[in-house]
């Protein structure tokens, strides 16, 4: 497809048509004007059909004869200004290519260039509030599909000429835009041109989400969590770009890639900057607190009940052996069996249409949820300690895959081996985190390694008049 | 082998020094802690003089340091197969010895990964773990002390001369050995970096042991592990029994300073054989195991130990001033 345009025209239409297997949504329109055959190509569905006929066919149409084509080529493109963005193309793999994005394209009898006009007018979702990533006194915008509204979203809150914005193409058939979003005042060099190198790895036929592209920027060894994160909020990104981080946004896709990541930052919102910092450092605590309980309560309730009862003061050990009492299964069968039903409770409830959530809800939680306690198939206390420790994983949604595993392992681990397990398995988780890192940065700091400076924004949050003189970059974080 | 920060290198070796203080068989006393803390500034001293010797790269001093870290590692390994007589480890038979090769099969399997994952990860986790093990070294020491008894500081006695304290003191520190691996990936200067770690160290080992004291002083004669007893009579919460809390640390405590054994032991295998690249974590591991098992029956804070400890912090120097003597005489 890398070949340079056929000047015949009807040789080159058929040329066209031919490679693009007569697809139906290809359209044609032959016309003369200025005296030479000309036709405008273009994708059905991909283009604005007012916008081509008031700013395309209806000035075009009207040209006095020229002396050939080149000349209405030239007049067209430095004089009639059809469009803003309007590239010149050469061959036939940027002809498809500018088509298939929703351009209009212009060949013409003679010439072996085409002109192509920024027409696009496809159907796609707008701006709307972030599904995941709700907040109270932040702004309500998400990123949108398209990508060039996502990177005006961006330039909206940085007007900054700092702000770069490289565009590329990956995947051989999706032909996928991407866009390398960096502050370049700010973006340590060394990352970037790592991450560029990372991107040029790239061989996949389709970039489809933003999965396709995280396994290529983060390490290679087996990692619980994730050392890049996503973002669906155009603010965050912002905030991420003026720490030195890089943004990757993807063509189709509602979120952002963040590179580097850190664990703490998976317990920070924009919210936390619009409450008072007393408030938003008791929130980020209750949160870290929600994290832990969403991983161990379930395992040390279970390792406590079945092999430290100890640790239990008489009053609560009575009332909890009185509930496990009638129960006929083990504790740990009762704590995987419900661990079990609400994943696909959960599971059920996402894929669902929308419609039938409602339904899901009712039948799970009060038939299934009281059916099981009323029967005794389960005690209370075990049922109140998995949907909390459900619920709290809920406080920190972007760590809901690893805890979701976790939460399973401990369990296990406890079960078996008591506190003595769980330990064993912390510690092992433990070093798979810290050994968690993007490019030199560690996943873990500020923690381990520890950074002083970077605590004013994780143990606590520090008001912005101490945080303005800061001049923090995620640099000072690099090892 | 990447850089570690000062503090991550002190909360390694402070994990293995805890961990040996967690395993204190016997009886503690004012007179212990004075000849602890002699131990400590013999320590300090020769410490400093390891690091301003800086590192022999020899083959036989390598050889010696990959065969001390195996011997260390396998103390540490007899050291939890005795202490978990007096923790309950929730296994069935969990003290006969199927339950205790369960136990260190699990806890071999565990250093294995965290070898695996390099020493920057270790040393990261291991700051993680440093400060959990403080948190609850605090809570206990706050709730023995409100249970405390003054007088046990005179009650405690020891049935030790100040010589085999001293001893004593050298060979629980066993973990100093790592100083020869670690000084020279250390962030910064690993004057300071030792310095923090001793006073650290010297922080700690008095806490555990006042608290200790004041908790079991009354009790000291008939205690074989006093550190567990403390733990175990300290209430800090309104629960009927909190031993099974110490589990925790101590499990933590091993892992990690077991780990740091094998991950040293493991790089300088890898240095003089590049042949066992992949499976130097795992030959080490199981030859401390095996140097667990015989060093079982003896006394693994002894004479032997404490003289492997002091050649450990030695032989750098001892071997840079023999070639410093060749080099003047030639």
């Amino acid at each position: 497809m890398n070949g340079e345009l056929i000047p015949k025209l009807k040789d080159n239409i058929s040329h066209i048509k031919q490679l693009s297997g007569n697809s139906s949504d290809l359209l044609v329109n032959e016309f003369v004007t200025g005296g030479v055959h000309c036709a405008l190509l273009c994708c059905e569905g991909m283009v604005s059909t007012s916008v081509i006929t008031e700013l395309i066919f209806e000035p075009i149409t009207a040209i006095e004869a020229k002396k050939d084509s080149k000349e209405l080529f030239h007049y067209i493109k430095e004089e009639l200004l059809l469009s803003t963005d309007r590239p010149e193309v050469n061959d036939y793999d940027t002809l498809f290519r500018l088509i298939d994005s929703g351009f209009a394209v212009l060949i013409a009898e003679g010439m072996r260039t085409a002109l192509a006009f920024g027409v696009q007018g496809y159907q796609s979702r707008g701006v709307q509030e972030p599904s995941g990533e709700g907040n109270i006194m932040g702004a309500h915008e998400g990123f949108a599909e398209t990508i060039r509204t996502s990177m005006s979203q961006i330039r909206r809150r940085l007007k900054t000429p700092e702000l770069v914005m490289e565009l590329m193409v990956k995947g051989e058939k999706s032909r996928t835009d991407i866009c390398l979003c960096y502050m370049k005042d700010r973006v340590p060099q060394e990352l970037l041109s790592r991450i560029k190198g990372s991107l040029d790895e790239i061989k996949l036929e389709s970039i489809l989400s933003t999965g396709y592209i995280r396994p290529f920027v983060e390490s290679q060894r087996f990692e619980l969590f994730s050392s890049n994160g996503t973002t669906e909020r155009p603010d965050v990104l912002c905030s991420k770009l003026i720490e030195g981080r890089v943004g990757l946004l993807v063509d189709g896709v509602p979120y952002a890639i963040v590179i580097p990541r850190l664990f703490c930052e998976s317990f920070q919102t924009l919210d936390d900057y619009a409450f008072k910092p007393y408030y938003a450092t008791f929130i980020r605590w209750i949160k870290y607190m929600a994290f832990i309980l969403s991983i161990l309560l379930p395992s040390v309730y279970t390792a406590i009940v079945m092999h430290h009862p100890e640790l239990l003061n008489s009053t609560l050990l009575m009332i909890l052996v009185e509930a496990e009492r009638k129960a006929p299964l083990s504790i740990m069968t009762e704590s995987i069996g419900v661990l079990l039903m609400y994943e696909i409770i959960r599971e059920a409830g996402v894929r669902l249409p929308k419609p039938m959530g409602g339904a899901v809800s009712i039948v799970s939680g009060l038939i299934i949820g009281d059916a099981a306690v009323q029967s005794g198939l389960i005690s209370t206390p075990l049922l109140t300690m998995t949907a909390l420790a459900v619920m709290s994983g809920l406080c920190v949604p972007e760590l809901n895959p690893p805890i979701t595993v976790l939460r399973f392992s401990f369990l296990i681990a406890g079960g078996i081996f008591g506190l003595f397990g769980i330990s064993l398995l912390a510690c092992a988780v433990l070093v798979n985190v810290c050994a968690t890192e993007d490019y030199g940065f560690p996943y873990t700091a500020p923690v381990s390694p520890f950074k002083k400076s970077g605590m004013g924004d994780t143990a606590i949050r520090s008001g912005f008049r101490k945080m303005q003189n800061r001049g923090f970059t995620v640099e000072e974080y690099h090892e | 082998m990447n850089k570690v920060t000062a503090s991550q290198f002190s909360a390694m070796l402070l994990l293995s020094d805890a961990f040996a203080l967690f395993g204190f068989t016997g009886r503690m006393s004012l007179f212990t802690v004075g000849a602890f803390s002699f131990g400590i500034i013999i320590q300090f001293v020769l410490a400093m003089l390891l690091i301003r010797c800086g590192r022999t790269e020899g083959k036989a001093v390598k050889w010696f340091y990959m065969l001390y870290f195996v011997f260390w590692g396998g103390v540490l390994f007899n050291m939890q197969w005795r202490t978990s007589e007096a923790i309950y480890i929730p296994y069935e038979s969990s003290n006969g010895i199927w339950g205790k090769l369960l136990i260190s099969g699990l806890i071999a399997l565990a250093c294995l990964y965290i070898s695996s994952e390099g020493i920057k990860a270790v040393s990261r986790a291991s700051l993680i773990a440093a400060a959990v093990g403080a948190v609850y070294l605090l809570i206990v020491a706050v709730s023995a002390a409100r249970n405390a008894d003054i007088e046990n500081l005179t009650r405690a006695e020891s049935n030790m001369s100040f010589r085999n304290e001293f001893i004593r003191s050298i060979a629980m520190s066993g973990g100093l050995g790592g100083l020869s691996v670690l000084a020279g990936i250390t962030k910064g200067s690993p004057y300071k970096a030792v310095e923090k770690y001793f006073i650290a160290k010297a922080v700690m080992t008095l806490l555990i042991m006042l608290t200790v004291i004041l908790a079991v002083g009354g009790i000291m004669k008939i205690t074989d592990f006093p550190t567990v007893t403390a733990a175990q009579v300290s209430q800090p919460f309104s629960a009927q029994r909190i031993d099974s809390l110490f589990l925790i640390v101590f499990v933590i405590c091993g892992v990690f300073s077991i780990g740091v054994q094998v991950s040293a032991s493991a790089y300088l295998l890898r240095e003089l054989y590049p042949a066992f690249k992949h499976y130097s974590s795992s030959i080490t591991l199981a030859v401390m195991l095996l140097t667990a098992f015989l060093i079982s029956k003896t006394d693994i804070y002894g004479t032997f130990t404490a003289a492997a400890v002091i050649l450990a912090l030695l032989i750098v120097p001892v071997f840079t001033a023999i070639k410093n003597r060749v080099k003047a005489g030639a």
